[in-house]
């Protein structure tokens, strides 16, 4: 009697953990293949020697998550020519900022980059970009845009933020495209 | 704890591991294939802070695409087994042309193992529809081909629609249509 009353003391007790359980079972497996998705970045050049890196402009991307800046890409062309994309969600009247790109010049001179970047259409939103605390402006809100010229001082990182400052509430998405050439 | 609750989970354990077990696989079969060199790095930038980092942004984009085409694949293939298994074994009942061509095929044994219910069904059609709906995402986000979206939502659909097929013959079973036996 004793037993039986004991048995369905724990059967009550354990249903709820069971039910936990079964949830994760489907929430592990999901998180962990997002997890599993590969990213692109450029990889380390391992020589006999040691660790070596090429001597050139580095640029990766720093992801994550933000609720106005989404679908962030880069690429870079034969060129050498980098192309940053980024989708603006819909967004309130505000100014909105996020580290988007780490720079790294492995030289030892110093190198000159041309950044330029604009939406497709108009947003009567001011786009720029922060470097080292120092703002440069990419794109008007009429839609002029604003080619930059960033000089690298060697062996140096450099942290680009976007910034997106709306003077009014924008209700529809937008791309926005960022070029980065080394000119000199 | 209930009966139903334990097979649940005894039912969704091998669907968990094939999911995970056929994303990662398909990344480390693809890379080693074409020979892609890959990097498993620890950046705090997501829950479990491991990830697999590609050069160039074309590989990535392949190695993504055809590895959720294989855990696409190790899902959908056992799930669609098991409804047309079902659906025959269920047909055998009323169709007597079914028993006939079983007979002829050598499917009988194959056919009657009666060891597929409804919530075998129904929790592999779940995870399908979870893999479908993350390749449906990794679509939207640029990150995999369109095709295996569109892929991935035709057999969830067809899936979804078999296990609601299973679940009326096993409702059936338990509450017959009083018209077939008056």
């Amino acid at each position: 009697m004793k037993n039986q009353k004991l048995k369905k003391f724990f059967t009550l007790v354990l249903e709820p953990f069971a039910f936990g359980i079964l949830a994760l079972i489907f929430i592990i497996p999901t998180i962990t293949v997002v997890n599993l998705e590969p990213i692109t970045k450029v990889l380390k050049n391992l020589d006999v020697l040691g660790v070596s890196e090429q001597a050139r402009v580095e640029i990766n991307a720093i992801e994550g998550t933000h609720q106005i800046f989404g679908r962030e890409k880069l690429l870079e062309d034969e060129s050498g020519t980098f192309t940053y994309t980024t989708t603006l969600t819909r967004r309130e009247a505000d100014r909105y900022s996020k580290p988007i790109l780490e720079i790294k010049n492995n030289r030892n001179i110093d190198v000159k980059l041309e950044i330029y970047g604009n939406t497709h259409l108009p947003t009567y939103s001011n786009i720029s970009m922060i470097i080292n605390d120092q703002s440069y402006k990419l794109q008007s809100p009429n839609g002029d845009v604003t080619t930059q010229n960033i000089l690298l001082a060697p062996n140096q990182k450099y942290v680009v933020y976007l910034v997106v400052e709306s003077f009014s509430n924008v209700q529809f998405n937008e791309d926005f495209e960022l070029k980065i050439k080394e000119i000199e | 704890m209930s009966k139903l609750l334990k097979r649940a989970l005894k039912n969704s354990l091998v669907p968990a591991i094939l999911m995970i077990a056929g994303k990662a696989l398909g990344i480390f079969i693809v890379s080693a294939k074409y020979g892609f060199p890959l990097e498993i790095g620890n950046d705090i930038n997501g829950l479990f802070s491991t990830q697999i980092y590609f050069e160039d942004a074309q590989v990535t984009y392949f190695v993504n695409s055809v590895s959720d085409l294989i855990m696409l694949i190790v899902i959908a293939v056992p799930t669609i087994y098991q409804i047309i298994k079902t659906a025959i074994f269920q047909s055998t009942f009323s169709n007597p042309k079914t028993i006939v061509k079983i007979a002829k095929f050598n499917m009988i044994q194959w056919v009657t193992r009666d060891d597929t219910t409804f919530l075998k069904i129904f929790v592999w059609c779940a995870f399908l529809w979870l893999c479908t709906g993350l390749i449906v995402k990794n679509a939207l986000e640029g990150d995999s081909f369109t095709w295996i979206a569109i892929v991935g939502c035709i057999l969830s659909l067809l899936s979804g629609f078999g296990a609601l097929k299973t679940f009326e013959i096993e409702v059936s079973r338990v509450y017959p249509d009083s018209k077939k036996y008056y």
